[in-house]
């Protein structure tokens, strides 16, 4: 065949150059109104993803259950081979992580980060002059430090500030084995204790979140042929996280807290500007509308009632009903009010609160030794939407909860990514340690499970509708969680309750489905 | 593709390209490719954006994210066949999800590359409308606006911009309203900002050259020299750096480096103003055969324009009115100018098409009518040697010694080697007059 057609082809191939020829000649010389540019044309798009914040984390430390963590990721997508770069901390802006400890939806503590650059050698821009064995080695070329500041609110004004720690160093990117041999001591070295209690730590990290990014995709194209593929395996992001006595964080005999994540931007005029904004995870994909998104971002909790309606009246499932013909719950949904907006009456809602998107955390509910990657749904109350824990399937957890699980209507949505690639941390700061510059892109990391878009379970292709679900095993003792009141939810809902235990039923456990 | 223009014969055409020997339209390899997402997320990049709308053809912002890449694309390469396909995928989004932002803020950015600077603040205030804390639409406002003159307009909207969405985009366009203003600190002072905030390439080259062009008006050649040249180490071969750098060269002495880097720049991008700047250097330094073939090939490329019905171009304008036919100019300047001061009763108006208006009617002959746009051009406070060595020129030849003089000495100590071709000239001129004041 290929020898046949190659004089033919091979015409075909002049005739299309000569064709392209002629076109260069015209685009070259004919001058369209766009290039015969005299005016400054500007970058339309610019990369500034230090200032993108990607999740938020909250949850009372397992192995220090007296102290509660929380983490919030930046910069997402770093390319570990990609450099000689320097995936940065931005030192224009602040990184915050804010506490609402008596659910008015105002802060009452803000964790500050704001970093500084430093650059040794100014007359080489590579990020390492030799192997580094220590932050403080000469090697490191480029370095960051942070001052980390506890700011406390009185009804949302700032009443005192409070330096926690100075200069403290950032761990760096994980170059290579070459430039870095030990970059596990290397990080160990970034995790400081400060004052009074508080342990804190920023640098690299492996990203997190796992998920396939195509779920949200598929909903467009109704193609339910690919899940399984975690899409941020093998990028790093860039991680705040601090460790606080618990008792710091509360107030009164209320242990709920809402947390919530900000970045804000030194504007040209000297101000900051807040830029981007995160609680609960993927509010801005399933929740908030595309064109609100940067107004969302830009907002504060306190003004967050304008964005109800988002919440009562959700566009995903109405987008998965017209797809694939799963009746969308009737509305207007209280159930996604509560685990978004208010916290669950018995499980996270304050005492009196201000309905608000914050992650919010129950810091009386113990960690338990083998967490629930379906968390509350699963019957753990200790993860997700209470806080939410880094092995939390949060895609799984919110596509079911989307679809009315809350509301007990059973289904198995998911995007058959269960665990994260990389194994997280027994101790602070628990994220997975960043992948290596030399590791090659797209392999497996040891310990990391395998996953791929061909999945089957049980013979049975796995897609979005039943990827959510999980192995048969016998049902557990009828669930911990059957003391909540639910008389709020099912009020919404409408439905049977069964047993007492609606939603929060025991799920079965998800045995062999977890990655670590 | 468009077809070829009627009405341009293949001789003229062919003329034009053996004329312009160093006329070969290459696509720069390696074009950076525009990254609507962050630079190593799946789909972004032009590739990565067809790869995943073939996959999702209901993606909305997706066809959006590929239609302002066509248009970056466009930007970086000088390619203009980018734009026909900006123009369809932005139009598709619009299908998908009618009144997108995104869309919305692409089609703006696609008028403003297109010089239709109406319809840019059009869809721009739509977008706007739609997502008042868009960044591009915003940037894309201040462009337009900074385009049609209105720069009290435009600081407003950049100061807004800034004060909701603070960023690169943002910055550099603070930065040039400042400039037009004449507000050379505090542009400098914002593209300082800009680039301790960029970590991209494509921005540390756009900010370092803007950078280079301050100290280049200021006359600060070691200055704008070190500017251009981290611009061209951060990004090797971007245009505008390279521009400036033949200049800078071209001022110090340096003929050959001056003229491989004209002869670079107009390979790569050979827009009426490089040919220009190329024989002007050409004629500088006694080559007047050669800067006459680059001339030429300016004015075929004026010629095509016109027989293309498409609007002639400020830079067009100036070509004209310096090496070609002083008819052509004054139209091409006059309907520029329509285009871009808004009319009677608006106070601002785009320095550059006053500029362009009264050189053309100065090299027609008309010095009373172009004395008014000539003060106009320089009305604002921006510091370009050129526009003042214009306006002097022009004073002399209205018979107004004592401002000419002034003006021309304004234009020389603003940059005593502005131009190869020109500086000199404006010498000899204020010389004539009986030197500075």
């Amino acid at each position: 065949m290929p020898t046949l057609q190659t004089s033919r082809a091979r015409a075909a191939a002049l005739a299309a150059a000569g064709g392209l020829l002629l076109a260069s000649a015209s685009a070259g010389l004919a001058p369209r109104p766009g290039t015969a540019s005299s005016h400054r044309e500007a970058p339309l798009i610019s990369g500034q993803p230090q200032y993108d914040n990607t999740d938020v984390y909250a949850f009372v430390s397992p192995d220090r259950p007296d102290t509660t963590t929380l983490i919030a990721n930046f910069l997402p997508f770093q390319d570990p081979a990609g450099g000689p770069n320097f995936f940065k901390f931005a030192r224009d802006a602040r990184y915050d992580l804010n506490i609402d400890n008596d659910g008015d939806s105002l802060p009452d503590l803000t964790y500050r980060f704001r970093f500084h650059d430093r650059l040794k050698n100014a007359n080489t821009f590579l990020y390492n002059t030799g192997p580094v064995t220590s932050l403080d080695d000469p090697d490191l070329n480029f370095t960051q430090t942070y001052d980390l500041t506890l700011i406390r609110r009185v009804d949302g004004n700032v009443h005192s500030v409070r330096d926690i720690a100075g200069h403290a160093p950032v761990a760096p990117s994980n170059v290579g084995k070459a430039s870095m041999p030990d970059y596990a001591g290397l990080r160990a070295q970034a995790v400081r204790a400060a004052g009074n209690g508080v342990t804190t730590f920023a640098g690299q990290a492996d990203d997190s979140f796992f998920l396939d990014l195509r779920v949200f995709d598929l909903l467009y194209g109704a193609n339910l042929k690919e899940v399984g593929n975690d899409t941020l395996r093998g990028y790093n992001v860039n991680t705040i996280a601090v460790q606080v006595p618990t008792r710091h964080l509360v107030k009164g005999n209320d242990p709920v807290i809402g947390v919530n994540s900000t970045v804000s931007r030194l504007t040209a005029s000297g101000e900051y500007a807040q830029v981007s904004r995160l609680g609960s995870p993927l509010v801005n994909e399933v929740v908030i509308p595309r064109g609100k998104k940067d107004a969302f971002n830009a907002s504060t909790p306190w003004q967050d009632a304008r964005f109800a309606g988002f919440v009562t009246d959700p566009e995903l499932p109405k987008l998965i009903e017209k797809i694939y013909k799963i009746p969308a719950p009737p509305g207007p949904r209280q159930d996604l009010v509560q685990a978004f907006l208010t916290g669950v009456p018995g499980l996270n809602k304050p005492a009196r609160v201000r309905p608000a998107e914050l992650l919010r955390l129950n810091t009386a509910i113990r960690p338990v030794a083998k967490p629930d990657r379906l968390g509350v749904l699963g019957g753990d109350k200790a993860g997700f939407p209470n806080g939410r824990r880094l092995t939390d399937d949060v895609v799984d957890i919110e596509l079911q909860a989307v679809e009315g699980e809350l509301l007990g209507t059973k289904n198995d949505l998911g995007d058959a990514v269960n665990a994260n690639d990389v194994g997280f941390g027994k101790a602070f700061p628990y994220v997975a340690q960043p992948h290596s510059g030399s590791d090659v892109r797209g392999a497996a990391k040891p310990g990391a499970r395998a996953s791929g878009a061909s999945a089957t379970k049980d013979g049975e292709q796995v897609n979005l509708l039943n990827a959510g679900a999980v192995e048969d095993a016998p049902d557990g003792d009828g669930g911990p969680l059957s003391a909540l009141p639910v008389a709020a939810l099912s009020a919404a809902g409408g439905f049977a309750l069964a047993g007492g235990l609606l939603w929060w039923r025991r799920r079965r456990p998800a045995t062999g489905r977890h990655g670590n | 593709m468009r077809p070829l223009i009627a009405g341009v014969s293949a001789a003229g055409l062919v003329a034009a390209l053996t004329l312009g020997s160093a006329v070969v339209l290459g696509r720069p390899s390696g074009a950076p490719a525009a990254s609507a997402r962050p630079a190593g997320a799946p789909g972004s990049g032009i590739a990565g954006l067809q790869a995943r709308l073939r996959e999702q053809p209901r993606d909305a912002s997706g066809w959006a994210a590929l239609g302002v890449a066509y248009v970056e694309q466009a930007r970086v390469t000088g390619d203009p066949a980018y734009y026909p396909k900006a123009d369809d995928v932005l139009r598709r989004s619009l299908r998908e999800a009618p009144g997108n932002d995104g869309a919305l803020a692409g089609l703006g950015a696609l008028a403003a590359a297109r010089h239709d600077f109406h319809g840019a603040l059009r869809h721009a205030d739509r977008a706007l409308a739609a997502n008042p804390y868009g960044q591009r639409a915003a940037a894309v406002r201040v462009d337009a606006l900074v385009e049609l003159g209105r720069y009290d307009q435009a600081l407003a909207a950049a100061r807004r911009a800034d004060s909701v969405r603070p960023g690169v985009p943002v910055f550099t366009r603070l930065a040039y309203v400042r400039e037009l203003r004449g507000e050379v600190r505090e542009a400098r002072r914002v593209l300082e900002l800009a680039r301790a905030s960029a970590t991209e390439r494509g921005d540390l080259a756009y900010i370092a050259a803007q950078l280079g062009e301050l100290a280049w008006n200021d006359g600060d050649l070691g200055r704008a020299g070190r500017e251009y040249a981290e611009a061209l180490r951060v990004s090797p071969g971007h245009l505008p750096a390279l521009d400036g750098r033949a200049r800078v060269r071209a001022a110090r002495g340096d003929v050959a480096g001056a003229l491989a880097d004209r002869a670079e720049t107009v390979r790569r991008l050979p827009l009426p103003r490089h040919l220009t700047e190329y024989g002007e250097l050409l004629e500088s330094a006694g080559r007047r055969d050669e800067a006459e073939r680059q001339y030429a090939v300016a004015a075929a490329w004026t010629r095509i324009a016109k027989a293309n019905g498409v609007a002639a171009d400020l830079e067009t304008a100036l070509a004209a009115a310096d090496h070609g036919d002083p008819k052509t100019a004054l139209r091409a300047a006059r309907a520029e100018y329509e285009r871009r001061c808004p009319g009677p009763g608006v106070r601002q108006c785009s320095v550059h098409a006053a500029d362009a208006l009264a050189w053309a009617l100065h090299v027609n002959g008309r010095d009373a009518e172009a004395l008014r746009y000539a003060r106009q051009a320089t009305a604002t406070g921006y510091r370009g040697a050129m526009f003042r060595f214009h306006l002097g020129v022009i004073e002399k030849a209205a018979g107004k010694r004592t401002a000419a003089r002034r003006d021309l000495a304004a234009a020389l100590r603003l940059n005593p080697r502005f131009s190869p071709l020109w500086a000199p000239r404006a010498g000899a001129a204020l010389d004539d007059l009986g030197g500075a004041p």
